[in-house]
């Protein structure tokens, strides 16, 4: 059949065809139905968003209100230790007196060791002092940033583990050398 | 019925009238009144298309349940869209190419053109009826089988004349692939046709 002849014939095609069935009684149900029905599943999508972020921000306040209060910013120079205010936020003379003391060993016990592992050391506690004093800027601008504060205890910590380690490693060193 | 079939693409709204409205400006009295949520007047206006919407679903999908189910999401669509309406194209433009759109967000979200074509196959013409008979009932058939893409051009371009630019918005592809697609309908229906006994 060339193309001329079938497009002549595909005119001639049936356009309008009637459905088996009256469809129009299901388009009136639901076009009848109440606006609000009619846009039902959008409510419901946008009312199961508000209800869920609702729900886990009243779980998620309910669960971090005992554990994380009171909450402190400390400033670089204050220290603490894990052990002295267990699984609260807390910054007290403890640790202040903790880090202090460690602070006043290091440079002695930083005497002992050699030239490359001092300056590593150094270098980490200068990454570390900075990292407090950033954190310490943003915190001043979001005070009530739960994850600025996580971090900067952290940093804490990780500025204790490395005084320790190096008193550690000072006294293993002095050890050795005894025997 | 036969002034029907032998009856123009631009004075279809005209042929199609009812008893009681058979004016485009009836037509236009409706489509105000349905924009006012008047749903009697919506009636008369789906009284009025109901059949062409159907049979551009039920050449584009070749089966009678998903045909269905696309002209009346065609016409739900465009109650809640009437108010969007503003006579810019004719009536029946507006609902066809809400009609097509319902028909390929259908194919798309579903992905039932292989169940589409295992349903013709299976249960063969019985399935879907188009008024066609004799020579035009082989030729229906054969732009049924033919592949979606190529099947869909040639519905809206050669049955329900509509322009290359036409198809092409209405289907989301560029004019130049319209005609391609024409082109490859037109070559694989002659290749049927002829496997058929049919001589040019």
């Amino acid at each position: 059949m060339k193309d001329e002849k079938l497009m002549e014939a595909a005119e001639r095609l049936s356009k309008e065809i009637r459905p088996e069935r009256d469809l129009w009684p299901e388009i009136a149900a639901t076009i009848n139905a109440p606006a609000a029905k009619r846009w039902s599943p959008l409510f419901a999508q946008a009312a199961a968003v508000v209800l869920l972020v609702g729900a886990s921000s009243a779980v998620t306040y309910m669960t971090m209100k005992d554990s994380m209060s009171p909450t402190v910013v400390a400033s670089t120079d204050m220290i603490f230790e894990q052990a002295s205010f267990g699984n609260r936020y807390y910054l007290g003379p403890g640790f202040q007196d903790a880090r202090n003391t460690l602070v006043a060993d290091l440079e002695i016990e930083l005497e002992r060791l050699s030239p490359e592992t001092r300056a590593d050391i150094q270098k980490n506690r200068v990454l570390i002092h900075d990292a407090i004093a950033e954190i310490n800027l943003a915190l001043e601008k979001e005070p009530e940033n739960m994850l600025l504060q996580e971090r900067l205890l952290n940093t804490y910590r990780e500025e204790l583990a490395l005084l320790r380690r190096v008193s550690s490693l000072t006294r293993n060193v002095m050890l050795r050398n005894d025997i | 019925m036969a002034a029907l079939l032998t009856a123009g693409i631009s004075d279809y709204s005209q042929t199609m009238t009812t008893a009681t409205i058979d004016t485009r400006a009836d037509e236009r009295a409706l489509i105000k009144q349905a924009q006012r949520a008047d749903a009697r007047a919506f009636e008369a206006l789906y009284r009025m298309h109901i059949d062409r919407v159907y049979g551009i679903c039920l050449r584009m999908t070749g089966n009678v349940s998903e045909a269905e189910d696309c002209a009346q999401d065609a016409f739900i669509q465009a109650w809640n869209k009437m108010d969007r309406f503003r006579g810019d194209s004719a009536f029946s433009t507006w609902l066809h190419r809400i009609a097509v759109n319902s028909v390929l967000s259908r194919i798309r979200k579903a992905k039932r053109e292989q169940d589409r074509i295992t349903a013709v196959s299976d249960t063969g013409v019985a399935t879907v009826t188009t008024g066609d008979t004799g020579e035009l009932r082989d030729l229906s058939e054969a732009v049924d089988r033919l592949p979606e893409g190529a099947r869909n051009v040639f519905v809206l371009h050669a049955i329900y004349g509509y322009s290359h630019d036409e198809t092409g918005q209405m289907l989301g592809i560029a004019t130049g692939t319209s005609k391609a697609q024409l082109h490859r309908a037109k070559r694989l229906m002659a290749q049927q046709l002829k496997q058929q006994g049919f001589e040019a």
